[in-house]
């Protein structure tokens, strides 16, 4: 093998000296030819002239030596020069590696999305031993643990490394600027738990960090730093203004590091051993030593015996994965049928590449026949068909890496944060990728290259060379596998095209969808209150003014609220069994969003009050203000003003009702009826939300975050954001998954349309001669334009059907991503068969028109 | 004196054969034949270079570029060992083969 190898290398070295030295030994023989000649009593000229006619085609018997010399390698690379010939000369060949090219792009750059978020797991060393821990019951629980179940967890030894780790947003000011970034407080060593962890500069967090006096320390990610710092060398060891605090820099992490969720850049020590301070968030590394089951029981046994709450509650320990992703559901619903769409997309342009291929080497077929009549055997016909076609694949597979990575940066850039904050795994084009992207290539290349050479390559060696057939004969294999591409790919299209009608009709049902209040021009801070820091008689009447009083001093706020709860979707989940006052009504299980407003607050929403009336300062705490729904569910065709009822032993009496409001989101469940009590007071919840409406627009978010958050030391800000982005966030998935979805379609669209039309016109210009003819005979030219569209009309039919079977199968598996359209919705349908039909009307109107034209003189005369 | 047909599958025989004797050039091989055969075998250059080359990629004969009378180089063919052990077996094929033949016509 390897003598082979080198011998091979050592030929294509030598070559031109090998040739040369051929011609050399020839000419020694035809010299000696010509010396016996002369010997023999010939004249010189005479002598010269035998030779050469004794001799025969010197350049024959130096083709047939070569012949015999060369390597495989040599004949490789002239069917490659002569594709690249081939290929120079322009038309299908481009096209089709043009759509190979995109095929594999759009399927390298969906896998690489779908496998950050979804296939690949976190980004550590043996993330299956690593998992957050909480404690609950069937239902679920809080995220957070008591200090103390922390600290019984570490004594008790039952997990390889238990650690904390409490995501939040701070606010960084920065050389007079003022920003919002992601900050997680965690325990020193969180990162030896996730194992693998080296900063870029600077150290990790030891032991003595996060206690009292070392709790100011803290690791920036290298995002931050060369956002913030500008990559400032010396950064280690300086300070940074965080919610108002002096905290040092000790450390940087590489990008790279995304924990506990993406949009982390900033990480805090703490110790969390304040037994009224904040409540950890637990995350665990399992012993492999130890049965899951058993250290369950263990940690539960142990947090009951720290905590007394969860022993009466009769929480135990639950356990989630700690999974590279922390997608939503809507997202885990979208991004399989995503990628199940670019699967069809990369079915549909192979079809297309395969059936251009076909029509290309069917065209050839008179060159074939040639060749083959010249002595060409059916393997070095089909070499060549192969090589062209691999060479098309070859160039694809560049162009579709390409392509690839470009559409990663787009998505990167593009995708709603949403879907990138939700990997721990940074987006990059990996190797995985790349080599999906060789492999479909391969797939693409064999698909499209081997039938159609093939086909293409089984001449008949008389017919096609028969002067009056011009243009060559179509196989009738060649014909019929042309008209399924054609079928399979116009299903295709038809596919996507429903799927992408459901998605776009559905977001725009989304984004329509009537909210029942007014989010335009309104800003809500959410604020946490340590309770216990509001001491003494109307400290908490005085926080609340002076929060107020800041808020009222910022520029252009015209009104603001106060609420416990805010839409949407954001109240007190409140479920178990209301009871109405009706006689004999039953008891209602449903699951209400519970929200505490104060008096102003419904006309600043225009949530309009449609009976009754809003809060009044005399109003006791039982005096509530309910929603449409919630009226009709226990006083079905009453007036509600006056009623009671009964919720967990607490009574309480309707004052007004309230237009009910929509939280427009694909999960109906998160949409429930509302009820209002009246908001008691910032200082008497753990936290408060200030709705701001100002005139034109509203100050800077990190500018009232800064301010309010100055305020007081109980009063810490969470965030700050328009009340818009709440339902625009809601919208940003369904929109991408809408826009990709469309995007898919169009292409398919487009290929299918392409496809069609070029073996249609394809077909025509090889029936010239027949419809000449035909038009000879008296046939006019609306008849021969009816033998194209019968043509394109019976695909098209066949491709409609399939595709309506298929669609009606992905409307299905599109259910649970469709919002205020079914699975039949006969717009959508109408929609899809309209433009599908537009296509196909679009698609063959020009071999049509070209078939009309058929001119039997001209015909004639090229006879 | 075409005789080719039956040349064809004897031409690599004859060239072995004939470099066993003594290395030699593309002419001489020829000459040598068509003197040894009496004139009744010629090979034609056409199909003894290619031979010649195929042979040498086989690994039956080695090759060599020399110096030779009036100033031209020529290509100087030997036999290898390999070549030496294809003599033997072929040469034994063809004589069972000529001794069958042999053996046929002479029946009645």
């Amino acid at each position: 093998m390897f003598s082979l190898l080198s011998r091979t290398i050592r030929e294509l070295l030598q070559r031109r000296r090998a040739n040369r030295e051929v011609e050399e030994e020839l000419q020694f023989h035809l010299e000696m030819e010509i010396n016996a000649n002369v010997v023999r009593g010939l004249s010189a000229a005479d002598a010269r002239r035998q030779a050469l006619a004794d001799l025969g085609g010197v350049a024959q018997t130096t083709e047939a030596v070569r012949g015999v010399r060369a390597s495989w390698i040599d004949s490789i690379s002239q069917d490659v020069r002569f594709a690249l010939r081939v290929l120079r000369r322009g038309g299908t060949g481009w096209l089709a590696m043009a759509m190979l090219a995109l095929a594999i792009g759009i399927t390298a750059a969906m896998f690489t999305v779908v496998d950050a978020l979804l296939l690949r797991t976190a980004p550590f060393q043996n993330p299956d031993e690593l998992a957050f821990v909480y404690l609950g019951n069937d239902h679920g629980g809080p995220n957070a643990v008591a200090p103390a179940v922390l600290r019984a967890w570490k004594q008790s030894g039952v997990f390889a490394a238990v650690e904390a780790a409490n995501r939040s947003t701070a606010v960084v000011e920065m050389n007079g600027s003022i920003m919002t970034r992601g900050l997680a407080q965690v325990t020193p060593g969180v990162f030896e738990m996730l194992r693998g962890v080296r900063p870029v500069k600077g150290r990790l967090f030891d032991t003595s960090d996060g206690r009292s006096g070392t709790d100011d320390r803290i690791l920036i990610s290298e995002d931050m730093w060369r956002d913030v710092f500008g990559r400032d060398p010396d950064t280690i060891g300086k300070s940074v203004l965080i919610d108002g605090k002096p905290l040092v820099v000790i450390g940087i992490l590489p990008a790279e590091f995304r924990f506990p969720s993406a949009s982390t850049v900033i990480w805090r020590a703490s110790s969390f051993d304040d037994p009224k301070g904040t409540r950890p968030v637990v995350y665990v590394r399992f012993r492999t030593d130890l049965p899951r089951a058993d250290a369950e029981r263990i940690a539960t046994t142990a947090a009951r015996s720290a905590d007394s709450v969860t022993a009466t509650a009769n929480r135990y320990l639950r356990v989630q994965p700690l999974r590279g992703t922390l997608l939503d559901e809507y997202s885990e619903r979208a991004i399989p049928l995503l990628g199940g769409g670019v699967v069809l997309v990369f079915f549909v342009l192979c079809a297309n590449v395969s059936s251009l291929l076909l029509a290309r080497f069917t065209a050839r077929q008179r060159e074939f026949a040639m060749r083959s009549a010249l002595g060409a055997s059916r393997a070095r016909l089909l070499r060549q068909a192969l090589v062209e076609s691999g060479l098309i694949g070859i160039l694809a597979i560049l162009a579709g890496a390409g392509t690839a990575w470009i559409l990663v940066a787009l998505a990167r850039a593009f995708l709603p944060e949403a879907f990138l904050l939700g990997t721990l795994n940074p987006l990059n084009l990996d190797l995985r990728a790349l080599a999906v992207t060789s492999a479909a290539g391969v797939v693409a290349t064999a698909a499209a290259g081997l039938l159609p050479a093939w086909i293409g390559t089984r001449v008949q060696r008389d017919s096609p060379l028969r002067v009056s057939d011009r243009g060559g004969t179509e196989t009738r294999a060649a014909r019929a596998l042309a008209r399924m591409l054609l079928v399979a790919e116009l299903a295709l299209a038809c596919t996507l095209l429903t799927g992408a009608t459901l998605l776009i009709r559905s977001f725009v049902n989304l984004a329509n969808a009537d909210r029942g209040l007014d989010p335009e021009g309104i800003v809500v801070a959410r604020l946490s209150v340590l309770i216990p820091e509001l001491k003494g008689d109307g400290a908490r009447e005085s926080l609340a003014r002076s929060l107020e009083d800041e808020v009222r001093s910022l520029p252009a706020v015209q009104q603001m609220a106060w609420s416990y709860g805010l839409p949407p979707g954001g109240g007190a989940m409140s479920f178990g069994e209301w009871h109405s006052d009706l006689a004999g009504a039953p008891a209602l299980d449903m699951v209400v969003d519970r929200y505490w407003v104060g008096p102003e607050f419904f006309s600043m929403l225009d949530i309009p009050i449609l009976r009754g009336r809003t809060f009044a300062p005399e109003d006791s705490s039982n005096d509530v203000v309910v929603g449409e729904r919630f009226a009709a569910a226990l006083w079905p065709g009453l007036d509600p003003l006056g009623h009671s009822f009964t919720f967990v032993k607490e009574r309480f009496r309707v004052i007004g009702v309230a237009r009910e409001i929509n939280y427009p989101t694909l999960e109906t469940r998160r949409d429930s009826p509302e009820f209002y009590e009246q908001f008691k007071g910032v200082g008497r919840y753990a936290m408060a939300m200030a709705s701001i409406r100002c005139a034109g627009p509203c100050p800077d978010p990190a500018l009232i975050r800064q301010r309010l958050g100055r305020v007081h030391a109980a009063v810490r800000v969470d965030s700050v954001r328009p009340l818009v982005d709440s339902y625009i966030e809601e919208l940003a998935r369904p929109r991408s998954a809408a826009a990709v979805g469309f995007a898919f379609a169009a292409i398919a669209v487009l290929a299918a349309a392409g496809g069609l039309f070029s073996v249609l016109s394809y077909a025509v210009r090889r029936r010239r001669r027949e419809f000449g003819i035909r038009s000879a005979l008296g046939a006019s030219s609306s008849q021969l334009a009816g033998v194209v569209v019968r043509d394109s009309v019976t695909v098209s039919l066949a491709g409609l059907c399939a595709g309506g079977l298929a669609s009606w199968w992905i409307a299905r598996g599109l259910t649970s991503l469709q919002y205020g359209v079914s699975a039949t919705d006969p717009v959508s349908c109408a929609v899809v068969i309209s433009l599908l039909a537009i296509t196909v009307a679009l698609a063959s109107w020009w071999p049509a028109k070209e078939a009309m034209r058929s001119d039997p003189v001209s015909l004639l005369r090229g006879e | 004196v075409p005789k080719t047909e039956y040349l064809q599958g004897a031409l690599d025989l004859l060239i072995l054969k004939t470099l066993a004797l003594a290395p030699n050039h593309g002419w001489g091989i020829q000459q040598r034949i068509s003197q040894v055969s009496r004139e009744s075998l010629s090979v034609s250059q056409g199909s003894l270079y290619p031979a010649l080359h195929r042979l040498e990629a086989a690994g039956l004969l080695s090759s060599e570029m020399t110096a030779s009378d009036n100033n031209r180089r020529a290509r100087v063919y030997r036999l290898t060992a390999a070549g030496r052990r294809r003599l033997e077996t072929e040469a034994e094929d063809w004589r069972e083969f000529s001794l069958a033949i042999r053996r046929l016509l002479q029946q009645n």
